[in-house]
């Protein structure tokens, strides 16, 4: 089996938005125009800050990539899906524009582009067409604060595998029964 | 999973090039393999540095397909990225940018332009300049830049003769760049900087690494082995969402926190004593005149530094000293009778007295024991203290910098591995070498020299720059008028404090000419605007800033300016403004109308290229064919790897005792203090209830022309950062728009509050360069830029004497709207 997955790394982000920007630049090629449905950039990464808090705290949410993923349930025709690599994919062909997925998503990761009526997600065309090569998606080559990984869970020799085993990290809303597998890493 | 990627990059390479629409094709300076490999690949990988901002952090420029982005270069000294190079292709294909040249058709100020022909431009720029410089003389001329053009433009100034090129440095390294000139004989922010990777404990003062991204990778390197990061900021820089001590420090106050800090180092004797004696002036005996004492002063040869030498009980010269006292206190017989003499380090435990932990607390806000706690951990673990970039905020930084340097000597922890170190000089040539009756220049010929000084050294004579100084000396015609100013890729409204000194300086000027890519605020100013180049249509080689290794960096060109944009080299343009001025000028460094074709200057840009690379082979003793290669091929190449302990260890350091400096003896050539001592900021310190500090700074999202495209508008933040207690208390509601009204200049604007904790209470805080834009040129989906405040304007203008540190904080009232 083969199930890849996210790693970002809280404790070493420096809130530099790379990963953001890049992920515009590459999967959207820099336009320019508003993601209406974050108010934010054509980019996969939202950024969630916590000001009110004993102290400053950032979150960067993108699409998590459950293993029990609420869009793959609901969507009615099979356009999202979890494929074989473990990552959640949507088949542009299949979709009819209903949204449901949008709604079903605990974690808000998907976005509408209204140019062509479709949801939007990590991972965008580049980086799965770069991953099908053996490179890194575009959030995790930039980053330059090691806050990122990207690789098989199921590969104990993986960056990911590698950096779980030793780190204390935290998956965000288990309870809602999603299994994500994007890993927020809050420390060593 | 990292060195996978490297490897494929490293076959991406070997694939390169393919024209459309748009993209250049990728000619390279040097015939080289790199330019027989050209295919029709649809993918390639080139190197290019960044130049989003002074930073240059290696990339590299990927095709795939129909995609174009910039990675980092991960085998480069100095590797990228952050938010600024991921947009860049925002900034290349800008709407705003600059397409044509323009004549002003309107009032200085009023943004009313016509668009022109290049010729018509530079043409009349040229006849304007040639009646200023018959009128006036070439000094006459100034220009200013950041770090664009900063190789070349000595050159062109040289050619032209005057000595007027006038940074940023003022409101950006001033500070600090004089702090390590007179503690450790260093220059520029790059010249010395922590070991990041290797070091076990940084303190990070007012600096939160917003560049170099070499840095950060470094430090996430140290972070694996368990690094201590403090930071110590009176907002939450970005870094301090990760994982470190963040110490909401008052503003203005980082002077006293580091004389508190040393105060407990040296009282609890935790400081490198064998350290201290060898390698610093700390047991140099010092005059109740505040001079030191010398071997003239006891009639005696030679000029060395005297100290008290504990193993003969005997006053002897440093170098002859086996045991050099850091504590005595005594007299001395000297040729002109018995004087008291102390040592350095006696005088600064004296100085350091004032500010134990308690006192240092009610002036920094800092509890008394953090302050214990952090000069313990720095002590014991032998920390590094960051020396300081953008470091001109209060008026009182050159003091609160030479102290960060003193704590860093003070547990002996320079150039060692983990420490402050010494950058490995790349001994990159410059355009012009400059001696008493001629000017060298890089390509080989000789200019007259230029006989005017500096007005900004006249006035500051430690000065790495002060554009203040130019304002004055335009404004009030002294020591000699300035009547032409050329603003190259920089922004003097966002980047000088002192708005209305700027305005009237501007209007008084004769010719005011801009060479940029975008409509910063002065544009509106021009008589002539020169739309530029963007880093990625333009080669260039340089020296790589932010390593501790000496190397070259080197860019390709890999774009064209997109459709409709007719912009142009800034070193042609700027050579043909001189050419058609005075071509007996021009003709003296061999440049006449042949290069009047646009086309035809990349042979003379060459040379400057090919020039630097030559001398840097001979210097090195290296092969340049090899070193072009590398260039080309990886974008960079390592001269010389650091080698650490060296100095002051090998090598006397450019200070005058060759020490390094606790009680820095060039102060004594301007009557300042050689010792640091704590100061009130220039600005009126806010007391009543609704009066705040106004703080600015940048993060890794900041830098003039980036905070400008599209994605800024979601990324960066335009509004005033506001605690929630000080929120609570007068009522004001996150998203609330308030007026700010400067404590010292009355000046006022609106802007849009944010309740954050990442501010301390008492301070407001905004991104320099990003808010209040006011160019008449932005317009459409860009208007958001207009929104915020620009903290220039409430800058009281005041600067720091002898260095010509231009703080940017002040202090305003806060009236909800």
């Amino acid at each position: 089996m083969t199930r890849l997955a996210h790693l970002w790394d809280q404790s070493r982000c420096i809130a530099c938005g790379a990963c953001i920007a890049a992920c515009n630049a590459a999967n959207y090629g820099s336009a320019t125009e508003e993601n209406k449905t974050w108010r934010w950039l054509r980019s996969n990464i939202r950024r969630v800050e916590v000001l009110r808090g004993p102290r400053p705290m950032l979150l960067l949410v993108q699409c998590q990539h459950c293993e029990n993923a609420p869009c793959v349930t609901v969507c009615p025709t099979g356009a999202s899906y979890k494929d074989v690599d473990g990552l959640v994919k949507i088949k542009p062909e299949l979709c009819i524009g209903c949204k449901y997925c949008m709604v079903a998503c605990p974690y808000e990761a998907r976005w509408l582009d209204e140019r062509t009526g479709l949801p939007e997600k990590c991972m965008g065309d580049e980086c799965l067409s770069r991953v099908s090569q053996g490179l890194l998606p575009i959030c995790v080559e930039v980053c330059p604060a090691g806050a990122r990984a990207f690789g098989d869970l199921d590969d104990p020799s993986s960056e990911i595998s590698r950096r779980l085993a030793r780190s204390r990290y935290v998956r965000l809303l288990e309870n809602k029964g999603t299994e994500p597998k994007y890993f927020v890493v809050v420390g060593p | 999973m990292e060195n996978i990627t490297r490897r494929d990059f490293g076959k991406l390479l070997a694939t390169v090039a393919i024209a459309s629409a748009g993209v250049s094709a990728i000619k390279p300076l040097f015939e080289t393999k790199f330019a027989k490999s050209q295919t029709s690949a649809q993918e390639y990988a080139v190197p290019v540095t960044c130049a989003a901002c002074g930073a240059a952090c290696g990339l590299l420029f990927v095709r795939r397909g129909e995609r174009m982005y910039l990675v980092p270069n991960l085998s480069h000294p100095q590797p990228g990225m952050c938010f600024r190079p991921a947009s860049a292709l925002q900034l290349w294909n800008h709407p705003l940018r600059l397409k044509k040249p323009l004549k002003r058709a309107g009032a200085r100020g009023e943004g009313k332009f016509q668009e022109v022909d290049w010729g018509t431009a530079l043409n009349e720029i040229a006849q304007k300049l040639r009646e200023i410089v018959q009128k006036y003389g070439p000094e006459s001329v100034a220009f200013t830049r950041h770090d664009h053009m900063s190789w070349i433009l000595p050159f062109i100034a040289s050619v032209l003769g005057t000595p007027n090129v006038i940074g940023h440095e003022g409101t950006c390294h001033a500070a600090s760049t004089a702090a390590r000139r007179f503690v450790l004989g260093a220059s520029g922010p790059t010249s010395v900087d922590p070991d990041y990777e290797n070091a076990t404990y940084i303190l990070l003062i007012g600096r939160n690494l917003d560049a170099a991204m070499g840095h950060v990778r470094r430090l996430a390197a140290a972070r694996e082995r368990g690094v201590k990061i403090v930071v110590v900021d009176p907002r939450a820089p970005n870094i301090a969402y990760s994982s470190v001590e963040w110490l909401p420090i008052n503003p203005s106050t980082d002077a006293a926190f580091v004389l508190s800090l040393i105060y407990v180092i040296i009282s609890e004797g935790l400081y490198d004593a064998p350290f201290l004696k060898k390698y610093t002036n700390a047991p140099f005996l010092i005059k109740p005149d505040g001079q030191p004492l010398t071997q003239k002063d006891l009639g005696q040869e030679g000029a060395a530094y005297l100290v008290y030498d504990n193993a003969t009980k005997s006053v002897a010269p440093h170098d002859k000293a086996q045991d050099p006292a850091l504590d005595y206190e005594g007299e001395v017989q000297t040729k002109d009778g018995v004087v008291k003499v102390k040592t350095a380090f006696k005088l600064l435990i004296e100085r350091v007295a004032k500010y134990t932990p308690e006192v240092a607390e009610k002036i920094t806000g800092i509890p008394a024991d953090t302050i214990r706690r952090i000069a313990r951990e720095f002590a014991i673990s032998r920390g590094v203290a960051e020396d300081g970039w953008y470091t001109s905020r209060n008026g009182n930084d050159f003091d609160a910098y030479r102290a960060i340097l003193i704590l860093n000597a003070l547990v002996g922890n320079i150039d060692k591995r983990g420490g402050l170190c010494f950058q490995e000089s790349s001994r990159f040539p410059s355009t012009c070498t400059i001696f008493e009756d001629r000017i060298e220049t890089i390509i080989g010929y000789t200019l007259p020299p230029v006989k005017a000084k500096r007005v900004d050294t006249l006035k500051y004579p430690e000065t790495p720059g002060s554009f203040d100084a130019l304002l004055d000396a335009i404004i009030e015609e002294k020591p000699y008028p300035i009547k032409a100013l050329f603003i190259v890729a920089t922004s003097p409204f966002h980047r000088d404090v002192n708005t209305e000194k700027l305005k009237k300086a501007l209007e008084k000027l004769e010719l005011v000419v801009s060479i940029d890519i975008l409509p910063q605020d002065h544009i509106d100013w021009s008589d002539y605007v020169l739309p530029d180049l963007m880093f990625l249509e333009r080669s260039e080689i340089g020296s790589v800033k932010w390593s501790l290794h000496a190397a070259v960096w080197y860019s390709h060109k890999v774009l064209d300016p997109p459709p409709g944009v007719d912009a142009r080299d800034a070193f042609w343009a700027l050579m043909e403004i001189i050419r058609r001025a005075f071509p007996e000028k021009a003709k003296l460094v061999d440049y006449d109308e042949r290069y009047a074709d646009y086309h035809a200057f990349e042979h003379y840009e060459e040379q400057f290229m090919d020039t630097a690379l030559k001398k840097l082979a001979d210097l090195w003793k290296l092969n340049v064919a090899e070193i072009k290669e590398a260039l080309e091929t990886n974008g960079f190449y390592i001269l010389k790897k650091k080698s650490y302990e060296t100095r002051p260890y090998k090598t006397s350091l450019a200070t005058p005792s060759g020490k390094v400096e606790i009680y820095t003896l060039r102060a004594l050539r301007y009557g300042l203090d050689p010792l640091p001592d704590w100061k009130p900021p220039v600005y009126k310190v806010p007391q009543a209830p609704d009066e705040f500090y106004l703080v600015n700074g940048k993060d890794n999202v900041i830098s003039s022309h980036m905070v400008m495209v599209k994605n800024a508008k979601w990324i960066v933040d335009r509004t005033v950062w506001m605690n929630p207690a000080d929120a609570e208390r007068l009522g004001i509601k996150d998203g609330d728009v308030v007026e700010l009204e400067g404590l010292d200049n009355g000046f006022k604007a609106k802007a849009v509050v944010k309740v954050t904790n990442r501010v301390k209470p008492g301070v407001l805080y905004t991104y320099a360069f990003a808010g209040g834009r006011q160019s008449k040129l932005i317009s459409g989906e860009y208007e958001f830029l207009r929104e915020g405040v620009n903290p220039q304007w409430f800058a009281t203008g005041k600067v720091e004497p002898v260095v010509g540190s231009a703080p940017t904080n002040s202090s305003v009232r806060v009236r909800r709207l």
